[in-house]
């Protein structure tokens, strides 16, 4: 704070003392006081005056830089009113009052978004569990149908599989307590069940898949990791190309693991290939063929960074793309 | 036959599962009466139990300990609680397995398949006989009376699944499940290349025609 700014908020009591005093220096002329004796009391009085504002100032330019310390010292900046000593001026300890106040109904306001947050949450995971019995059932029950049939059926229920597992994993990542759970995994094990799991739709569109080195263990949550590969196994489906095939080959980078899920798809164009981890970006492949919702590799990229994996994507439009999850060593994790 | 006893409450994945097992030749034991269950287990005798977690009565987890207090029988939990926690609860508390739902019928019986051979202790057979060829699953030879050849992994699994059907058509949708069973993932030309090439080493071994093609149907020994 500047002198300026202390002075130019008591700007109207300065200029009211200023005239009061000049209004009682006339009378005192007139009423015959001598201008020595004047001049004198002028002096005493502008030395007391400018001393009061110099003190004033510098109470005030103290206070302020003790609350401007205590607010950064704080680690939740909203508990600053609670935290500021119940001193000063009565105005002063209104004022904190006030924002205590409303520090506190915004307090009441984040937590009543957070609990109805968490309860969304829950409600999502045991929908998604709840919806997982009519698809077996479902699925169970077309065993009956004729082959074409079941096929078709099969297919529309594996899409519904997808969308719902797209749906549980999109309230996990976005949910303030992530619960995944680090342990050691075998990464041909998590290849096999998330190739198992899309088996149908890798099946009917006749992909060739080749794994290479997998035998390689990473530390990680094995469920989140399979429905990253799961995604990236959805698209090389859907931007196949002739004769799909694809490879997924690990190889020892130091202490840490490299995944490459590699196919001979379409491919990105160079220019979109900054955006495909973006919320809802669908690009010119994706709005060619329809059916891209922009949700997949977001969320893969929103997963790997809790599991502080790298994911990193290349590509060449018309022959291939490469999806690289890297993990980190054990020892590296925060999050462990 | 083996005894499949099956603990789930939704009626008709229950009912559903019943006729799938019956019709792969297992004896399935559908609970209905979820009050008792171990007693029911004891009577029954089971050779494996299907488990739910989520069960009106007493949840899975508490379910599989009670069952294995009375009974030493493998339990394959089928859930559609998809979390890490519960996966290794499952395992810990003497589950075999652990499947979530939608499972894949192939798959499934799959599990089913290597739990019981496991349980029951039967090795899995190291040789396989028919019609005079010989084929030797450790060593990953294929033999007649003219000679032996070497065979890779993909032969020697498309070899195992035909001579387990010996007599029968086995399509070539059926061929590629099998091999995805294995976890040996290749397509419809890929099988193509590798039946030639397992056709060629029969034919050194003087068993050319050994493997008949049933046009538009599947193959056949």
């Amino acid at each position: 704070m500047k002198m300026m700014e202390y002075l130019s908020d008591r700007l109207g009591n300065l200029v009211f003392q200023a005239v009061f005093v000049i209004a009682a220096a006339g009378f005192l002329f007139l009423t015959g006081t001598q201008a020595g004796v004047l001049i004198l009391l002028l002096f005493v009085w502008i030395l007391c005056f400018a001393g009061m504002q110099a003190v004033g100032f510098y109470r005030c330019r103290s206070r302020i830089q003790e609350m401007e310390n205590i607010m950064d010292g704080l680690d939740k900046k909203y508990l600053f009113a609670e935290c500021v000593p119940k001193t000063g001026s009565f105005y002063e300890r209104k004022l904190l009052d006030l924002s205590r106040r409303s520090g506190k109904a915004m307090i009441e306001a984040v937590s009543d978004a957070q609990t109805a947050q968490k309860e969304y949450q829950e409600y999502v995971e045991s929908w998604v569990h709840e919806i997982k019995t009519p698809i077996t059932a479902a699925g169970l029950i077309c065993r009956s149908a004729d082959s074409v049939t079941r096929r078709k059926i099969l297919r529309e229920l594996d899409q519904i599989e997808a969308h719902v597992e797209r749906a549980l994993f999109y309230a996990r990542a976005e949910s303030t307590e992530k619960d995944f759970l680090i342990r050691a995994a075998s990464l041909a094990e998590i290849a096999d069940k998330a190739i198992e799991r899309h088996r149908t739709l890798l099946m009917q569109n006749c992909i060739r898949i080749e794994t290479q080195n997998l035998e390689q263990t990473v530390y990680t949550d094995e469920k989140w990791v399979i429905f990253i590969l799961g995604q990236l196994l959805q698209n090389a489906v859907r931007y196949r190309g002739e004769n799909p095939f694809l490879t997924l080959s690990a190889r020892q980078l130091g202490k840490q693991v490299q995944l490459t899920v590699g196919d001979n798809g379409i491919g990105i164009p160079a220019h979109e290939l900054s955006r495909v981890f973006d919320r809802g970006f669908t690009g010119s492949n994706g709005r060619s063929r329809g059916g891209s919702t922009g949700m997949g590799l977001y969320l893969c990229r929103r997963l790997a960074d809790c599991l502080e994996i790298d994911l990193k994507i290349t590509s060449e439009a018309g022959k291939e793309t490469k999806v690289t999850l890297t993990f980190q060593a054990k020892e590296n994790l925060t999050k462990l | 036959m083996q005894r499949i006893m099956i603990i789930e409450d939704d009626s008709s994945i229950r009912e559903e599962l019943t006729l799938l097992l019956k019709n792969e030749g297992y004896h399935p034991l559908p609970v209905t009466d979820f009050t008792g269950i171990p007693k029911q287990a004891v009577q029954t005798c089971p050779n494996l139990i299907l488990l739910d977690i989520g069960l009106p009565e007493q949840d899975g987890f508490s379910l599989c300990v009670n069952l294995r207090k009375s009974l030493d029988v493998p339990i394959i939990f089928v859930t559609s609680r998809e979390s890490g926690l519960d996966e290794i609860r499952a395992l810990s508390l003497g589950g075999d397995d652990y499947i979530t739902k939608p499972y894949n019928i192939p798959v499934l019986l799959a599990r089913i398949k290597t739990v019981l051979r496991r349980s029951s202790g039967t090795p899995e057979p190291d040789m396989m006989e028919a019609d005079g060829l010989c084929l030797n699953l450790t060593k990953g030879t294929i033999s007649s009376a003219a000679g032996t050849a070497a065979l890779t992994r993909n032969e020697l699994q498309i070899m195992v699944c035909l001579m387990e059907h010996a007599g029968e058509i086995v399509a070539r949708a059926d061929l590629i499940e099998a091999l995805w069973d294995s976890k040996i993932y290749i397509d419809d030309n890929t099988l193509s290349v590798n039946m030639t090439r397992l056709r060629g080493k029969l034919e050194e071994i003087g068993m050319g025609g050994f493997i008949k093609t049933r046009r538009g149907m599947g193959y056949q020994l």
